[in-house]
């Protein structure tokens, strides 16, 4: 935990790259790749020429601010340098009277109407504008006149406070809004003195990034509404840490005062190869609902022994828990996908040895059909920037993988084609050549694909591993397309947080309920796993009626610790230490940013102690041990550490796949009436819903329909409908949208208490639906 | 004091040419027929390098040089675009051409565009001239329906459109760049160069801009020849240029003079009538509004580009802009600050900060509260905005105040002390009363 | 005006431009022509019809002084302020209407027949004090008498059949 280091917006270069060339800088002759903006270089060389309107993640410089003026040889008058590339030859200076004078010039300018509430101001201590003014400005100001006014603070959303008094227009905000997340709600409005930053009159600013431009904001302009007054960044430590609530694995920057988290940021240091230190809202504003004292929070241990339940203190629920376990006959365990490696990797150890030989298994897809994809060669998100293709194979990653929208949106920038194969409509459409597929046959896409990707040279699949292990034909066929072409690449959008890592250590993803459902088990330790609102939800129903005991280890009250024996109360994800494998195969660590909360334990601990009172010898007295027995033992994890990791992870070794089975035929959908495609929201989910600051936007269960669909069901009017499948029903609010293609049924998952995870078998088979009016 | 029309081609017809078949009778055309039937495009391009022409925008460019930079085998398309958002304070020389002689424009575009091998042109008209707008819609119908715009024009095997495109009031996009993102449908906000519109102009293709006079002096080069059009003026200022005369005048108008061989005096004390009697020249700011003003001691000065940069000034838009003694060299200049103000588009810090504190340290002059130390925070400020910038228009806010501060530093310090009442303006009514 | 109307208008001029963005500028200003001035509702029909979002059109509308976000007069008198009508007494002239209309500059008479405006350069110097009346052809020199006689004929004219500013 470290104070926070000031974000530089420079783009790293590096000076001994192949193409390097030298010239002079400052009278000292230095080398830079040609074409590199002279900012970005000298920055490399440790002079700091300083920046407002540059931020090389944005998109071409527009020279607005006149900041980073400099002194070229040949060139008359100053230059800007951060839309001056680099040339041999050249010859720079950053420190004569003449640029120092422009500096400051620009600052005086800046100053001029700029108010000075910087004691009052969210921004100050981390403030470009004061750190700039301090370095390279004027010691004093000349103007006399009354500063410009505006009405402050504004509400722009939610979420985001627009202060226009404070803004310097550097257009950060809006190029990001319209060339980055292309969002395109916020503008630039009137002109010169009086132009300001404005989304559409009377409108929030409505986005799934919008919080990024608070990061990029250099003065205290925009600001986030939950953070506002709430600390000063003196006050904070921060914690580089990754986000858990996608697989995408986001770096992230913990802020924390005294003991709680009060903001997550993306990171000063972007991590390249991720998510280029772009947030999603939901991953920026969704850590209140994991507070310590957030309502949703499991907050004390539960026993029900008989009955009325009783909160206990976590040590006596640890000894009850294992003397459950110990006297169960069968017992097994049940590992959820965003538990970390380390919980997973002692799970197994525990189910190995003190239960025995227990049966052990993750809730998520078993994805049998898709090794040979994953067998196929990997790309990391990074590598999207040099792709000349990308192909979205199922799938909604704009929200179910958000940032992953960005990074495709900047390989379209930067020239790719973009395509995109599925029955949904996605955000992704409006860049892309669209390749619509009836619900259920993406393989019906696969000969387009084929010739697209015959004319890419460096194309990138990204396929989502759900509608893929739905569809055995379909993956089969995208696989041969991809190892058919040698310079192809794919990256799997995953459904899990921490499937990969678990998938790394192991773990199958059955055996478990099979065994429950036979009446085999008896006892059932559910390590971050609800399997009650999880797909196959149905059947794991009918399973726990046949299961005596169950044993919960949870950060947040849910049906499953509703149900359990003894439910443990774990630390958050932002409390706690731990490593979480990316889809992309990258092992990165997650850093406490908040202190523990009362009552809870970190779930490795948890786990260390229940082997302890079953019997086990203490073996690992930290996640950090515990992180490097996984990696003495599993392949995947060899020769890595936390100090291997670092801040930004590693990418982990081959998985061991099973042998692939199921390819090649495809899967007709179980039962009757419309197939059911699967959708994701992005406010849609628990963490949303349990999330103060995003109750603007959050999104509730529905099922929707092609309005011609309704016609043919009888259901136009209709206002709830009950859905069912073979696996389970439920009742859900029916809506009627036109962009959706005939022949699906489109199921929002993942809203607390919609009980729509009900309606999916846990292998994620596809499963049509019929759909009746309900009362 | 030689008056040569040329370009101002309906004085020499003794009436507006906005018929095609007025325009023809007058000569109209006879250029662009002749240019399709023998020339190659590189010839036209040759002619035009070689006649010396100069942007009449205020720029100076020569024109066939700028023409040349568009790259000859770009697989892009190239685009011609006629910059007629005349903005400049004190020129209103395209809105008599666009007005009079709309035909010569199109015949200009249509010249220009084959020397470039562009298929489209447009004309981008400021907001404020719909009249002029509406004249030449209807000139380019005429052409359209006459053969000289559209398939196959002249009956050559060249094809040229022209689209007119109107703006909706902002001086900004009379920069080259600001008016390529208006009508792209941005702001009009300039942009970084390079790339130059050469070689990325508007949607990113090679494109020339150039101004109406630039355009409309096209076909009397092809007509009469480059070496003709050369012959006229100085060896750097060649050819006709039309200046427009306002201010303290008694014959304020366009006056279209051979370059180099007509003073200041001349201009305004013969074309434009001179001064109300008792009344004597102050100052005059030569090209426009942007341009460093000059006193009575520049009146010798030869009106060519040369000669007035020698005086300290610009020839810029050719807009002339008269004072005498009654009028307050503070205020005018507080008049010219406030409208940079008002016209900065605000991309830029210097500009979008710097012309709004100029506009409002001359505000307290005027109003009789300067201090002595505002004259060299001004001296300051000059250098903080000027050269600063993305564009011009900052350093045109600077120069002619920061040269009214030079040239008339005694009258700035009685304003600080005594402040400026509104003096009389020059009244229509009293003129022609003989006051 | 509507989404469809918006597009009968542009529609037609697409293929002469290679970005259909261009054609906000035409969009704008044929809405304008409807009421004289633009509302939010406007604003979100050319937004519709040209295929941006509203808040890119308001900040492109917001750009330029002719296209109006507030509602304003019959008749739009813009004076010109600019340095060679100020020299032939603009100031004096809009003082002069400033007391006749009772308005000051930028406002809009009770009656809703006029909106008196300062304008940059109307690049009709030679008429110096120019006055232009929406988008007719400039007038002047206008003298205090003949401003008041252009007052009096306009408040005799019938409305246009478009608001042209």
């Amino acid at each position: 935990m470290t104070r926070r280091a000031p974000r530089s917006d420079y783009a790293r270069i590096d000076p001994a790259a192949p193409d390097a060339v030298s010239f002079e800088l400052n009278g000292r002759v230095v080398t830079a790749p040609a074409g590199t903006m002279l900012v970005d270089a000298a920055w490399a060389h440790g002079i700091e020429i300083p920046i407002f309107c540059y931020e090389a993640r944005i998109g071409a410089p527009i020279g607005a601010c006149r900041m980073c003026l400099v002194a070229v040889d040949g060139l008359r008058g100053l230059t800007t340098a951060c839309s001056t590339p680099v040339a041999a030859e050249m010859v720079v200076r950053t420190d004569t009277p003449e640029v120092r004078a422009a500096q400051d010039g620009v600052l005086e300018l800046l100053l001029a109407n700029h108010p000075l509430d910087c004691p009052v101001c969210d921004k100050g201590g981390e403030c470009p504008l004061q750190d700039r003014t301090f370095r390279f400005g004027p010691g004093r100001s000349r103007f006399i006149e009354p500063k410009r006014h505006f009405p402050k603070p504004l509400e722009l959303s939610p979420v985001i406070a627009l202060d226009r008094e404070r803004c310097i227009a550097c257009f950060r905000c809006v190029r990001f809004s319209q060339d980055v997340a292309q969002d395109r709600n916020l503008a630039w409005q009137e002109r010169g003195p009086r132009s300001q930053i404005a989304t559409e009159t009377g409108e929030p600013y409505e986005g799934r990034f919008t919080g990024n431009v608070i990061d990029l904001c250099p003065v205290g302009a925009l600001t986030s509404i939950p953070y506002r007054f709430i600390a000063r960044p003196w006050d904070v430590f921060n914690a580089p840490s990754v986000c858990h609530l996608c697989p995408v694995g986001c770096n992230t920057d913990l802020s924390m005062r005294e003991g709680k988290l009060m903001r997550v940021t993306g990171r000063p240091e972007p991590n390249p190869a991720v998510e280029e230190g772009w947030l999603c809202d939901r991953g920026r504003f969704a850590h209140g609902g994991e507070a310590a004292d957030a309502p949703a929070r499991l907050k004390r241990a539960i026993l029900r022994e008989g009955s009325p339940a009783r909160a206990s203190d976590l040590e006596a629920a640890v000894v009850a828990a294992a003397w459950r376990l110990d006297t169960a006959k069968a017992p097994a365990v049940l590992v959820g996908p965003d538990a970390t490696v380390e919980e997973a990797f002692l799970a197994q150890e525990l189910a190995a040895g003190p239960l025995g030989g227990a049966p052990l298994a993750r809730l998520g897809i078993p994805g049998a059909a898709l090794a040979p994809l994953r067998g196929l060669a990997g790309a990391q998100l990074g590598e999207l920037d040099a792709a000349d293709l990308v192909a979205v194979v199922g799938g909604d990653p704009a929200n179910q993988q958000p940032v992953v929208e960005l990074r495709v949106r900047k390989a379209r920038r930067r020239g790719a084609a973009v395509v995109v194969a599925g029955p949904r409509p996605t955000a992704l459409d409006a860049v892309a050549e669209v390749l619509r597929t009836a619900p259920g046959r993406l393989a019906e896409a696969m000969a387009a694909l084929g010739r697209l990707l015959e004319a890419a040279a460096a194309p990138i699949v990204l396929w989502d591993e759900a509608d893929l292990a739905a569809e055995p034909d379909a993956a089969a066929a995208l696989a041969r397309l991809v190892a058919a072409h040698p310079g192809a690449r794919q990256l799997e959008l995953a459904a899990d947080v921490n499937g990969a890592g678990l998938r790394a250590l192991g773990i199958p993803a059955e055996g478990v309920l099979e065994a429950a459902l036979e009446a085999r088990v008896d006892a059932l330790l559910c390590v971050h796993a609800d399997p009650l609102t999880a797909p196959g939800a149905a059947r794991w129903a009918r399973a726990l009626d046949r299961v005596a005991t169950v044993v919960a280890i949870a950060t947040h009250e849910s049906p499953i610790t509703r149900r359990a024996a003894v439910a443990l109360p774990a630390l958050s994800r932002y409390e706690d230490e731990g490593v979480l494998v990316s889809m992309a195969g990258r092992a990165q660590r997650l850093r406490p940013g908040a202190r523990p909360a009362d009552g809870a334990a970190a779930g490795w601990e948890i786990l260390a102690a229940l082997g302890h009172r079953l019997g086990a010898p203490v073996a690992h007295r930290s996640s950090r041990e515990a992180f490097e027995a996984a990696a003495s033992s599993r392949l995947a994890f060899t020769g890595l550490s936390y100090a291997s990791l670092g801040v930004s992870g590693q990418v982990i070794g081959p998985t061991p796949a099973p042998p692939p089975s199921g390819a090649g035929a495809p899967a007709e959908p179980a039962g009757e009436g419309l197939a059911l495609v699967a959708m994701t929201e992005m406010f849609g989910d628990a963490s949303a819903w349990r999330a103060g600051a995003l109750a603007a936007w959050r999104t509730g269960a529905a099922v929707s329909l092609n309005p011609a669909e309704a016609g043919r069901l009888g259901l136009v009017g209709a206002a709830r409908v009950e859905v069912a499948s073979p696996e389970g029903r439920c009742v859900l609010p029916l809506r009627i949208d036109a962009a959706l293609p005939e022949g699906g049924a489109f199921v929002a998952l993942g809203a607390p208490g919609s009980g729509a995870e009900a309606l999916l078998p846990p292998d994620r088979h596809a499963v049509r639906v019929t759909l009746t009016a309900a009362a | 004091m030689p008056e040569l029309t040329l370009t101002l081609r309906h004085r020499r017809a003794g009436a507006p040419l906005r018929e095609l078949g007025d325009y023809e009778r007058a000569g109209g055309y006879a250029a662009l027929k002749r240019a399709l039937a023998n020339l190659e495009a590189d010839e036209v391009l040759y002619q035009l390098h070689r006649s010396g022409l100069r942007g009449r925008g205020g720029a100076g460019f020569p024109m066939g040089r700028k023409a040349s930079f568009l790259p000859k085998d770009a697989p892009l398309r190239k685009y011609l675009v006629c910059n007629a958002d005349e903005s400049e304070p004190g020129t209103f020389k395209d809105r008599e051409i666009m007005e009079m002689d709309p035909f010569e424009l199109l015949e200009g575009m249509a010249l220009a565009g084959y020397a470039i091998g562009a298929q489209r042109g447009y004309i981008y008209i400021r907001g404020e001239y719909n009249h002029h707008a509406e004249v030449l819609a209807s000139a380019i119908v005429q052409a359209r329906r006459g053969g000289y715009l559209g398939e196959e024009i002249a009956r050559s095997r060249y094809s040229f459109d022209i689209t007119l495109y109107r703006g909706a009031g902002a001086y900004i996009c009379g920069e080259e760049t600001a008016l390529l993102e208006s009508l792209e449908g941005k702001r009009g906000q300039p942009r970084l160069k390079p790339p130059f519109p050469a070689v990325a102009g508007l949607y990113a293709s090679p494109t020339l801009i150039n101004n109406v006079e630039t355009l409309a002096s096209v076909p009397t080069i092809i007509e009469r020849g480059a070496d003709w059009y050369a012959a006229l003026g100085t060896e750097k200022s060649p050819g006709t240029k039309v200046f427009s005369v306002s201010g303290h005048v008694l014959r304020p108008g366009n006056y279209e003079v051979v370059l180099g061989e007509t003073t200041l005096r001349e201009l305004v004390f013969e074309m434009a009538g001179g001064l109300r009697p008792g009344r004597r020249f102050k100052a005059c700011w030569p090209g426009g509004s942007s341009v460093p003003v000059l006193a009575e001691q520049h009146l010798d000065t030869p009106l060519d580009y040369e000669s007035l940069n020698a005086a300290g000034t610009f020839l810029g838009s050719g807009g002339c802009i008269v004072m005498d003694d009654s009028g307050c060299i503070v205020r005018a200049s507080l008049r010219l600050a406030h409208f940079y103000r008002h016209e900065s588009c605000g991309k830029c810090t210097p500009c979008r900060e710097g012309t709004g504190w100029l506009e409002r340290i001359l505000q307290r002059m005027v109003d009789g509260e300067g201090r002595m130390e505002d004259l060299a925070l001004l001296e300051a400020l000059f250098g903080r905005i000027g050269g600063k910038c993305l564009c011009a228009l900052a350093d045109g806010a600077v120069a002619p105040i920061q040269s009214a501060l030079r040239l008339f530093r005694d009258e700035f310090v009685r304003v600080v002390e005594e402040g400026s009442p509104r003096p009389e303006p020059m009244v229509e009514a009293a003129v022609a009363a003989g006051a | 005006m509507t989404a469809a109307e918006i597009r009968t208008h542009i529609d037609p001029m697409r293929p002469e431009f290679a970005d259909q963005r261009s054609l906000i500028l035409p969009a704008l200003r044929f809405a304008q022509r409807e009421k004289g001035y633009l509302t939010l509702d406007d604003l979100e029909a050319v937004a519709e019809a040209t295929d941006l979002t509203p808040a890119y059109v308001e900040g492109v509308a917001t750009f330029y002084d002719r296209l109006y976000l507030r509602p304003v007069g019959r008749w739009v008198l813009s004076v010109c302020v600019t340095l060679p009508c100020m020299l032939r007494g603009c100031d004096e002239l809009i003082d002069h209407l400033c007391d006749r209309l009772g308005v000051p500059p930028g406002g809009t008479t009770e009656d809703g027949l006029f909106t008196l405006q300062e304008a940059q350069c109307l690049g009709a110097c030679d008429r110096a004090p120019a006055i232009q009346v929406n988008a007719e052809d400039m007038l002047g020199p206008t003298t205090p008498e003949e401003a008041d006689r252009l007052l009096e004929r306009l408040r005799e004219a019938p409305a246009p059949d478009a608001y042209v500013r």
